[in-house]
């Protein structure tokens, strides 16, 4: 049952998923966020963060996977107290 | 669609929210992967640390905050004190005063042409001008006189600037050429005023009017021609205003005219109508008691002065004539009643064309 209920979830989430992306509103979303992270400064706490990483790695063996496996939680982390309740 | 049917139905709010937490969170590690693939591309550029200076120059541009400084750490005044070198002249001058001084050494401003300009025709009135000393309150008025033109450039110098003003009253409007004393060029140098249209070669005066000691005869003819030439009393100058200057009654210019030119000189202005001489003619003798009368009491509160008794008590008699053809002309339209009384207003200085005929006005004059 709950199995079942989960992938309603699942199923839903997919239809919404597909129905934002159809209509264009994703990308719409995507480039408010955008705009607001950068606004409230996220942008530039994620660079500098970026270049105290690329300091510790040396700047010729920094790799793509290296950082995005460094920033992307701590810009999720960074990015959580911004409630999101406008994009509802 | 079943499926939005299905998920439609099975909407709540606290779900609602969880999935649009799950959007958002998809979104934002979107954002991220963005971010990290334009971070990795600065670094392999190489332009990543750019807009990154070194402490050093950081602190060269450190915010001054101490008094008396501004926030570049200048000190405000500074420039005033200091002193700079004329590349020119070699001197030392202060700051703020440097540039009006460069204008002047170097001779590029408009300033110092003008003033170069004046200099040198100072020079050239100082090697040809003889020694003519008027009056000593000709010298300390404002104007310049004659002899006296030494004193009253150092006392005024900038009355005179505009050079084009001297070259255009260097030409001769009125053709004379009767002075041959080299000296004429002096004064026109200098005269700038309102006087121009007296562009006469005489001896210049920047208002008030022509000396007349030292004209000749056919000078004088002419200049009487043109302008009003009465005397005034405190210059002992002929005023070069024009034949109809409010200052100076006609009778005064009349009276002038005779004493320069003989008891036959006649107002230059008569001559362009034909009419007044046969008026005259006949009207001469009836006149004549009148005139004579009006002749003592000349005296007309606009006028200033004492000089006009006195210059025209003599000349009762002789203005008659003229005098009336004067007023005819001012108010031709009138009939010759009209005109007879119409001198009386005359004398007044306020022409007033429907004069009365009658001898009341007489009474006012009294």
């Amino acid at each position: 049952m709950v199995v079942s209920k989960m992938n309603k979830d699942a199923q839903m989430r997919a239809a919404i998923n597909q129905k934002l992306i159809e209509t264009g509103e994703r990308e719409r979303l995507k480039e408010l966020l955008r705009a607001k992270l950068i606004e409230c400064g996220w942008k530039d706490q994620l660079k500098a963060h970026c270049k105290e990483v690329i300091k510790e790695k040396g700047l010729e063996h920094v790799t793509v996977d290296d950082l995005v496996a460094e920033i992307t939680p701590k810009g999720r982390e960074l990015q959580n107290p911004i409630v999101p309740s406008s994009h509802l | 669609m079943k499926m939005e049917e299905m998920s439609l139905s099975g909407l709540d709010n606290s779900k609602l929210e969880a999935i649009a937490q799950e959007i958002y969170a998809d979104l934002v590690e979107d954002s991220c992967l963005g971010f990290c693939f334009e971070v990795h591309r600065a670094v392999k550029c190489g332009y990543f640390f750019l807009d990154d200076t070194d402490p050093d120059s950081m602190k060269d541009f450190e915010i001054v905050d101490q008094p008396g400084l501004d926030i570049f750490g200048q000190v405000f005044n500074q420039w005033k004190s200091k002193e700079c070198v004329c590349p020119n002249c070699s001197r030392s001058i202060a700051a703020s005063r440097f540039a009006p001084h460069l204008e002047k050494c170097l001779g590029m401003g408009r300033n110092s042409s003008r003033i170069a300009n004046r200099r040198i025709a100072n020079s050239n009135n100082m090697n040809k001008s003889e020694s003519d000393q008027e009056d000593n309150d000709d010298i300390n008025d404002n104007d310049w006189s004659y002899g006296s033109e030494k004193k009253g450039l150092w006392y005024l110098p900038f009355q005179n600037p505009n050079s084009p003003r001297r070259s255009k009253s260097l030409k001769h409007k009125n053709g004379f050429s009767v002075c041959t004393s080299a000296s004429n060029t002096l004064p026109l140098l200098f005269s700038s005023s309102g006087e121009l249209s007296n562009s006469d070669p005489f001896k210049y005066n920047n208002s008030t009017g022509i000396s007349y000691e030292t004209l000749g005869p056919e000078e004088l003819r002419s200049l009487l021609t043109t302008q009003c030439g009465v005397i005034s009393e405190h210059t002992k100058k002929m005023c070069t205003r024009s034949l109809r200057c409010p200052q100076h009654t006609d009778e005064q210019r009349r009276a002038v005219r005779i004493y320069f030119l003989g008891p036959s000189a006649v107002l230059p202005e008569v001559e362009s109508s034909l009419d007044n001489d046969s008026f005259d003619m006949t009207d001469s003798q009836a006149l004549i008691s009148r005139l004579q009368w009006d002749g003592s009491s000349d005296l007309s509160p606009s006028d200033s002065g004492s000089s006009k008794t006195s210059e025209n008590q003599g000349w009762g008699l002789g203005t008659n004539s003229s005098e009336s053809r004067k007023t005819k002309k001012k108010k031709s339209h009138l009939s010759l009643v009209g005109t007879a009384s119409g001198l009386g207003s005359n004398k007044k200085k306020k022409p007033k064309p429907p004069a009365p005929p009658t001898p009341s006005i007489y009474d006012d004059i009294n």
